[in-house]
């Protein structure tokens, strides 16, 4: 039986903190077999939490990365071209005999047609990344990651999908997912998305972490790290968020800096600690400076 | 628990959320699932599935607190005072009731649910439904909350709901205090903007299209068909070189036009290196490049700048004369391309040099000069306005007086814009429906006489 604190256990066991609103989200999403819509500022864990669920929860991951001029064709499905080709080229010998027998050419050409469907079946569909999570035997996980970089068309494409878990190739009809993926998309918000997707969406916002939060995503995992030097890292980091910087340090360079910190056994932090590995956590030389200033000031 | 939600949700579209039914039956789904086990995960539950942008999050704590509150204290009490509220709103009028309704709010705080919507409400809220853009949206709601004595800051988007007239007497009388975009008045903009973008985008592809006719190229098309037996299924074209449009916008920053040179200044924001190459300048006395500080600035940090005048001294005249010189000294040499020049400004040059010589040499330089006003036509010469005057340089003068005119016009620009980099003849045939336009200002000078003579024509000759 699947319940929040599940979730939450399930995650903390590869290493995902969640806090409520992520658990209920993804309990919710896999409860009412809806997607989940993630925005929120880049490297705070959005992808992480895919990536979590898939390994803990034995899911396969089917990764879709979007960019502008993503379409169907590298979405869903597209058609073997080459493939149809080599395949008349063949069976072209066998086309002649098979024609022979019919009186005239109108007779040929109705013949021909009541076969046309061969070329158009699953043979030569070759599955792209959407298709290929619904077709799968075992649960998947789809995620869709950076949404916003995909155009609006994109985005329409998707409202099917998404909505009834469908393909619909003009083909072949409509194919149904087998196995309801567990989608996740996620948003840095460069660009709205359009309220039809949204509203077909389960909405989760990840901001930075709370203090307690995100202590424990660095003691998760760097157990090596040192109490005191893990809470006086994570103070530290919250004052430089404050900052008015160009690019804030998020979890994921909270974790950078934790690992270089553990690589160089640092066992407190000192301004001239925090000047040498500046780079993990502040990317923009106008940044550097701010960082550093703020290190001598505050941790005399 | 349906109209438990139901109730909660019409709390939450009063206070501006955007709910579809689809997704209150969703957040129905969600709490049975059990999404009711602590007042957290309830809360976690219901924000997911109803609220789907992260800016309406503070109106849904909001309105989750003193919803849910209420509830657990007494969940009779709605009812009835509901139906009361209703009862004496239908039998007293509205006048009685909003009495009633201060005097329990003394009483009660928290109490606002049981606000019934009027009938006039209810038509204005259609009405802001049908419309196309979102401009009058914060109006229409200060005014709703008006009547529940709720105090907002007025929007200053109140402006665009009167007469240009009082617009300019009230424009002088306010202080020079400013606050940058209020957030409501940035998602109304960026709304705005983004539909506009929408729009324009249709002829960006055929800009695109055009790119993309070009001669074939063949190394690339048997390289890229090698897996097909070089059986050509695949072309690859010689695409002609991509150019953006070039656009260079001057915004003036005096009063009469700071609302639309901010709408303006977000939709550069929007359009930097996204459509086109635009420079920006913003001006008064001096006038100052802003692209870069565009491109890299969250537009509120910029107006905060450009209101501390930081930027530009804000108690200065405005003086056109002396910019287009300034402009015509520093900047005019290294302009790129032939741009069209966009000069958003009322024309009161009080009473400094006009310089219209350096106006007439940026129209020489540039492709198209569109000048937007606010002023009618009949204040043009009246004072120090000299619109007249510069308004004869110009390719076109558009009256703007809101941001619903100005993105209009804008919108319309970008699509002429874009079609001049289309092929030569479609260009020669969008010149000849300019001709045509009877607000093309051009013409109209050219035939008072102000501007250059008119030309000869030797069909008009053999005609006669």
């Amino acid at each position: 039986m699947i319940t929040e604190q599940y979730v939450k256990d399930v995650l903390r066991k590869g290493g995902y903190i969640a806090d409520e609103s992520i658990a209920t989200a993804v309990f919710l999403a896999l409860k009412m077999e809806k997607p989940i819509l993630i925005e929120g500022p880049p490297g705070v864990g959005k992808t992480g939490l895919a990536k979590a669920l898939s390994e803990t929860m034995d899911l396969s991951l089917v990764r879709l990365q979007c960019y502008e001029g993503i379409d169907e064709g590298k979405a869903l499905y597209d058609w073997e071209y080459g493939k149809q080709l080599l395949y008349t080229q063949l069976l072209r010998t066998q086309i002649d005999s098979y024609l022979t027998e019919s009186a005239d050419l109108r007779a040929a050409v109705d013949r021909l047609s009541a076969e046309e469907s061969l070329f158009f079946s699953q043979n030569f569909l070759v599955q792209r990344p959407i298709l290929r999570s619904f077709l799968s035997e075992k649960q998947s996980l789809l995620l869709i990651d950076e949404i916003d970089r995909a155009g609006d068309e994109f985005e329409a494409l998707l409202l099917e999908c998404l909505s009834d878990f469908q393909v619909s190739i003009p083909e072949l009809g409509s194919i149904a997912a087998k196995i309801k993926p567990l989608a996740i998309l996620t948003s840095n918000g460069t660009r709205m998305i359009s309220d039809a997707l949204r509203r077909r969406c389960l909405y989760l916002y990840i901001g930075y972490p709370e203090f307690d939060r995100e202590v424990e995503i660095v003691r998760a995992r760097y157990p090596e790290l040192c109490d005191s030097l893990t809470i006086q890292m994570v103070e530290f980091l919250r004052k430089v968020r404050e900052l008015n910087l160009r690019k804030a340090p998020s979890v994921s360079e909270t974790l950078d800096w934790a690992q270089v910190l553990s690589i160089l056994h640092a066992k407190q932090l000192t301004p001239e600690v925090v000047a040498t590995t500046v780079g993990a956590i502040a990317k923009h030389q106008a940044d550097l400076q701010q960082v550093i200033d703020l290190a001598a000031q505050t941790l005399r | 628990m349906e109209r438990v939600i139901t109730r909660f949700v019409t709390a939450l579209r009063k206070e501006g959320v955007r709910v579809s039914p689809g997704e209150s039956l969703d957040a129905v789904h969600a709490l049975a699932m059990g999404g009711m086990e602590s007042r957290e995960t309830m809360r976690a539950s219901l924000r997911m599935t109803l609220v789907k942008n992260y800016n309406d999050f503070p109106k849904f704590d909001e309105v989750f607190g003193w919803f849910f509150t209420r509830d657990q204290l007494n969940p009779q009490a709605y009812e009835m005072n509901d139906f009361l509220g209703a009862l004496i709103h239908i039998v007293e009028g509205e006048q009685l009731k909003s009495e009633e309704h201060r005097t329990k709010e003394r009483d009660e705080p928290q109490f606002v649910v049981d606000d019934e919507l009027t009938e006039e409400d209810l038509k204005n809220l259609m009405g802001m439904e049908e419309s196309e853009d979102d401009s009058f949206g914060a109006d229409l709601m200060v005014q709703l909350d008006g009547n529940r004595d709720k105090k907002k800051e007025a929007a200053p988007s109140d402006f665009y709901m009167k007469s240009p007239p009082t617009v300019a007497y009230n424009q002088n009388q306010t202080t020079r205090k400013e606050a940058p975009f209020t957030p409501e008045e940035l998602t109304d903009m960026q709304e705005v903007v983004y539909r506009m973008l929408m729009r324009i985008r249709k002829d960006v592809r055929r800009m695109k299209e055009m790119e993309n006719r070009g001669k074939l190229h063949v190394i690339k098309t048997i390289q890229k068909n090698y897996k097909h037996g070089m059986v050509p299924f695949l072309l690859s074209l010689r695409r002609k070189r991509k150019e953006k449009p070039r656009l260079v916008v001057f915004c003036d920053l005096s009063y009469s036009v700071s609302h639309a040179t901010r709408f303006m200044l977000l939709l550069l924001h929007t359009l930097q290196n996204r459509l086109m190459h635009v420079r920006s300048f913003v001006f008064n006395r001096e006038i100052v490049e802003i692209t870069d500080r565009l491109r890299n600035m969250p537009v509120n940090c910029l107006l905060e700048n450009i209101d501390k005048g930081d930027i530009v001294n804000l108690d200065d005249n405005s003086d056109f004369g002396n910019v287009f010189k300034t402009f015509k000294e520093k900047y005019l040499e290294n302009l790129q391309g032939k741009p069209a020049v966009i000069i958003l400004g009322d024309g009161r040059n009080n009473y400094n040099e006009a310089n219209e010589w350096a106006l007439e040499e940026i129209r020489e330089r540039a492709g198209y000069l569109l000048w937007l006003t606010p002023e009618d036509r009949e204040t043009w010469q009246r004072g120090d306005c000299l619109m007249d005057l510069y308004g004869s340089y110009c390719d076109k003068v558009e009256v703007v007086k809101d941001v619903d005119e100005l993105s209009t016009v804008v919108e319309d620009l970008f699509g002429t814009l874009y079609d001049h980099l289309d092929t030569r003849a479609w260009k020669g045939r969008r010149r000849e429906t300019k001709e045509e336009e009877p607000h093309d200002y051009r013409t109209y000078y050219t035939r008072s006489g102000s501007g250059e003579p008119p030309k000869f024509d030797p069909n008009a000759r053999s005609h006669w």
